[in-house]
């Protein structure tokens, strides 16, 4: 653990290549199941970053919810459907679509200079730094604190957003009598 | 301390990859999880947004912003069975509903 923590730079660029490496594979795999395991990993190694951000409950939920339950119900699907890995013949670069992978690009880096000359200085932050929050509890108390104080409103409409979402699926996935019959 | 910057570098990049997947992929379950990979692009950017600021407010809206990508995925999924039944494919050249 010491030997890592002395090394925060060079653990950054290790899984930032990692994260990379895998979302390119996620993308450019042609079997489902082999990208799902990837995706998988891409969540895996984004949860090993937000834990070095000092996000601890926000890796967590991210391990919890993302690999574990979201990517479950992709390769549940994928199982349920028998796909076949693709041909990979329908991929054409036409000219719109490499022009708005340009577009997009010019995007991040218009928006990413415009944040750098106008981000707040960083001799002024805000008054829950690293140590502020290891003093008020850790970092999961804090984030509760704040979530159920200024956030939970929000957090209220999140779960009849869950509720919502499960009526929606049983509605749309259940089997429709008349279009079988015909 | 790893500069802000590089991590806007980093979802940026994760980000194009989602999209290139969106654009060029022909699966709808794919195209489902290139969506992911950007959500997850923009998490990445929150939460590093987040500890430069020295605030948790990024935090909680990635938790949001999970809230929703879960609820996206099991309805998007929901539609891919409900089309796989109704049209036995699941490739977005022969879903062309509302093409026109």
């Amino acid at each position: 653990m010491e030997a890592l923590y002395f090394v925060p730079e060079m653990l950054f660029y290790v899984i930032s290549g990692l994260i990379l490496l895998s979302s390119i594979m996620v993308v450019a795999a042609r079997n489902p199941v082999t990208s799902a395991i990837f995706l998988v990993v891409d969540l895996f190694f984004v949860a090993a970053l937000y834990a070095q951000l000092d996000a601890h409950f926000t890796a967590a939920i991210q391990v919890l919810v993302y690999a574990g339950a979201i990517v479950v119900l992709f390769v549940f699907v994928i199982m349920i459907l028998n796909l076949k890995p693709d041909a990979l013949r329908g991929i054409r670069f036409s000219l719109g679509e490499a022009l708005v992978l340009l577009i997009t690009l010019a995007g991040f880096v218009i928006v990413g200079s415009e944040l750098a000359r106008t981000a707040p200085d960083l001799t002024t932050p805000g008054n829950l730094g690293s140590a502020a929050i290891e003093m008020a509890g850790g970092n999961t108390y804090v984030v509760a604190m704040r979530m159920f104080t200024a956030f939970l409103w929000p957090f209220e409409m999140a779960s009849v957003l869950i509720l919502l979402a499960i009526v929606a699926c049983v509605m749309i996935a259940k089997k429709d009598k008349r279009v079988t019959k015909s | 301390m790893i500069p802000v910057e590089n991590y806007f570098v980093l979802s940026s990049l994760v980000f194009l990859c989602g999209l290139a997947g969106v654009m060029f992929r022909r699966n709808l379950i794919m195209v489902l999880m290139s969506i992911e990979l950007m959500l997850n692009a923009v998490n990445i950017i929150f939460v590093a947004a987040s500890r430069h600021l020295a605030q948790v407010d990024g935090q909680i809206m990635v938790l949001f912003v999970i809230t929703v990508a879960a609820c996206e995925a099991a309805v998007g999924l929901a539609m891919v069975i409900a089309l796989f039944r109704r049209y036995g494919t699941v490739n977005t050249e022969f879903l062309r509903l509302l093409r026109g």
